[in-house]
């Protein structure tokens, strides 16, 4: 077996509907799991940027590409390994805090660990995290003690770390 | 043609205009009531636009294939929502398989009641999504020209391919003022047709080093019509030209440098030099699985060249030393100044020593059986003979399929009309009434097993009403014919549901007034067939066939192809 590895696909699109179904048929022919996938506008007009991580070996990843390209509406697409990238996610994480001594805890690990404060209940308080995935897990197991009630995480927005 | 000044017109005579506008003649169809206004339309069209109604609508996609692979332009379909629509799906597939352009007319409920399981809604667009070139849901009448301009520029360019085009009720009542513009290329859909200077010399230099080189030719030879390209640059390198099976009529049959077709039941030599040839030079072809064989042991030793349009085939299967990205005729032209005069006589001398092999193992017995029954090779030569190689034979799916492509000797382009990606049963019949309609002027013969013809004989019905003189050739084994030799070559000779009682074949056709007879001599084979090919109407002969032949040579599946069997 080819070794696998997370790769991320920039596919720029035309912005009409649709588009999305088209580029999930040819991961799910393949049986390919899409491991997140962010979709936005871009700096040009009526084009839409797909970011999708997918762990699959560079052989099929790259033929996957070509078919995605094949796709009328798909203007571009790049593959990229982590190496290449600037990448970030973000994340969201409600903890239990029912005491103050237990928020000011949380809010000691938040501090450490670059995390925002966004909420404040009587029993919860809620974090956001911006990082790396491997950012946002560690951040998920230090707070996981205090009770994790609800957590979030958008997928990966990526741009690469050389332009051209 | 129509003019392009503004008009208002419904949705529904728009989709007339709109097929005007693209040269549109004929048109395959079933009404229904998602598409009732455009068939209403139509009927005041009537004599500018032939529709022909077919008898099922799986018909219909495959006549529109049958037509657009003999005449090259956008063969169209017609057809109501819901279960019109689905019943399309296989003939999109086959054509998507096989690059055919078909452009696929769907009606569609209000715009309103979309997404509501409203009557007869079904979502073909999400159904075929996986199996088009490109599809488009239009709910709003003035999206019309647009959409059908870009339409049938995506089915024909390029690598070709069918479209579907849904369009919802009111589209086709609202209406609006028509104005149609052509489009030939849109931001994020652009073929590059030229292959790169730097790729061309470097192909020339890999073929006028090579001692033995070798050309495979696939349906993109015929698709770009690279035909003279293709004859002139083998005839300067002296080089063996081999053909797909959908490549089939690309270089004629009788030329010195034919050594035969490829793949799992193509020719003993061009499937053992594959694997001996030191620069392989592709053109238009996909290294499908049933050519390659195992994979891994296929062509290691050439370096392989490969012009292809579709840039995600190239490196999919086989790994190229050098790709030019082009259409096969740019392709070949840019080759062919570059490409030294050769001879090669002690290569070609090699391929001529395996065929006479074959010759001698099957082809003799196969096309001059002395006694016994009538073999299929047999009936296909005779009417190669019969037809100076110059009908087109649409084939169905199984052994006769192969007979049709191992044995008819094709001298003109787009003569061998089959299913080959997708192998549909049911394809033959219907294909055949497309390619008539397509090519009135030359003789067509559909060539079906007795499984596939029972899967779509109704259009005899559609052949008897528009009165086009199709000929049917019945190779009736009263088997499944392909899956039996699988079970007794490979599954123990164990016949599982494979055998068919068949009905009198002679009384369907004469049912539907097509006229027919049956063959089971040899003497009477060559009179019946004469008889066929004199008629000027629709005429079919159901003739039996050895119960039990086999096809031959064969690679097993999953075999390399030098391992091919002679017996
Ligand atoms: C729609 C469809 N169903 C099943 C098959 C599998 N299949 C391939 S060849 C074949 C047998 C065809 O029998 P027949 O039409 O009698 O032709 P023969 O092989 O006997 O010449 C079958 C069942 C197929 N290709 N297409």
């Amino acid at each position: 077996m080819p070794s696998e590895k997370l790769h991320t696909l920039s596919v720029f699109s035309e912005n009409s509907p649709g588009v999305l179904h088209r580029l999930t048929v040819i991961f799910t022919r393949r049986k390919l799991n899409i491991e997140s996938l962010t979709v936005s506008e871009t700096e040009r007009k009526g084009v839409s940027r797909f970011t999708i991580v997918v762990r699959s070996d560079e052989d099929t990843i790259l033929k996957v590409a070509k078919q995605l390209e094949r796709i009328i509406e798909v203007l571009q697409v790049n593959v990229f390994s982590n190496g290449e990238l600037l990448f970030k996610e973000i994340a969201l994480y409600r903890v239990a805090a029912d005491s103050p001594a237990k928020r000011s805890e949380i809010e000691e690990v938040a501090r450490r660990y670059g995390a925002q404060m966004l909420n404040l209940s009587p029993s919860a308080v809620v974090l956001e995290k911006t990082g790396s995935e491997d950012d946002v897990n560690s951040l998920y197991l230090l707070l996981e003690p205090f009770g994790i009630r609800e957590f979030v995480r958008s997928g990966r927005i990526a741009i690469a770390k050389n332009h051209g | 043609m129509p003019e392009n000044k503004n008009k208002k017109v419904s949705g529904a005579e728009a989709i007339m205009m709109s097929l005007l506008n693209e040269g549109v003649d004929t048109v395959f169809g079933y009404p229904g009531g998602a598409i009732m206004p455009a068939y209403d339309a139509l009927y005041d069209y009537r004599d500018r636009i032939r529709h022909v109604l077919v008898r099922h609508e799986q018909g219909a996609s495959h006549a529109a294939e049958g037509y657009a692979r003999v005449t090259g332009k956008p063969g169209v379909c017609l057809v109501t929502s819901g279960p019109g629509a689905t019943n399309l799906v296989t003939g999109i597939a086959d054509a998507i398989m096989d690059s055919v352009p078909i452009v696929c007319i769907t009606g569609q409920v209000h715009k309103k009641a979309l997404g509501t399981d409203a009557f007869q809604e079904t979502d073909v667009i999400g159904i075929t999504i996986p199996i088009t070139k490109w599809n488009y849901q239009i709910t709003n009448a003035e999206e019309i020209p647009r959409i059908f301009a870009k339409a049938f520029q995506i089915a024909r360019s390029g690598r070709p391919g069918p479209v579907l085009i849904d369009i919802t009720k009111n589209a086709q009542i609202d209406t609006f003022d028509y104005a149609y513009e052509r489009i030939e290329s849109t931001r994020s859909y652009t073929i590059i047709t030229r292959p790169q200077d730097s790729e061309v010399d470097q192909a020339a230099s890999l073929l006028n080093n090579a001692k033995r080189p070798f050309i495979l030719v696939g349906h993109g030879v015929l698709i770009s019509r690279a035909e003279e390209e293709l004859r002139l640059l083998a005839e300067k390198g002296d080089i063996p030209v081999a053909s797909t099976l959908l490549g089939l009529s690309a270089f004629p049959a009788d030329h010195p440098l034919f050594v035969g077709m490829l793949g799992m039941h193509g020719n003993y030599a061009p499937n053992v030099l594959t694997n001996e040839a030191d620069v392989i030079l592709a053109v238009g072809m996909r290294f499908d699985d049933r050519v390659t064989g195992d994979l891994a042991s296929y062509a290691k030793q050439a370096k392989i060249i490969h012009i292809e349009i579709d840039p995600a085939e190239i490196n999919k299967s086989v790994q190229a030393e050098v790709a030019l990205l082009s259409d096969a005729k740019e392709g070949l032209r840019a080759l062919l100044p570059k490409l030294e005069t050769k001879q090669r006589n002690e290569w070609k001398d090699e391929f001529k020593r395996l065929t006479e092999q074959e010759q001698e193992k099957v082809i003799e017995a196969e096309v001059n059986p002395q006694s016994g029954e009538i073999k299929m090779g047999e009936v296909v030569r005779l009417l190669s003979e019969k037809t100076k190689g110059e009908a087109i034979i649409v084939a169905d799916v199984g052994q006769h399929q192969m007979m049709a492509a191992r044995y008819y000797q094709y001298m003109k382009p787009d003569s061998y009309i089959a299913s080959g990606g997708l192998g549909t049963m049911g394809f033959g019949l219907p294909a055949a009434l497309g390619a008539k309609l397509g090519a009135p002027s030359r003789e067509v013969v559909a060539i079906v097993g007795d499984g596939g013809f029972q899967m779509t004989l109704q259009e005899l019905g559609t052949i008897a009403q528009e009165g086009l003189p199709v000929k049917t050739i019945i190779l009736n084994n009263n088997f499944l014919g392909m899956v039996r030799q699988w079970q007794e070559l490979f599954f123990d000779n164990r016949y599982s549901f494979v055998h068919l009682d068949n009905p009198d074949f002679v009384k369907i056709a004469e049912a539907f007034r097509v006229q027919a007879e049956r063959v089971e001599n040899r003497n009477d084979l060559s009179a019946a067939l004469d008889r066929m090919l004199k008629s000027q109407k629709a005429y079919l002969l159901d003739i039996k066939v050895e119960n039990e032949q086999n096809v031959f040579p064969m690679v097993p599946a999953g075999a390399s192809i030098s391992d091919i069997r002679l017996e």
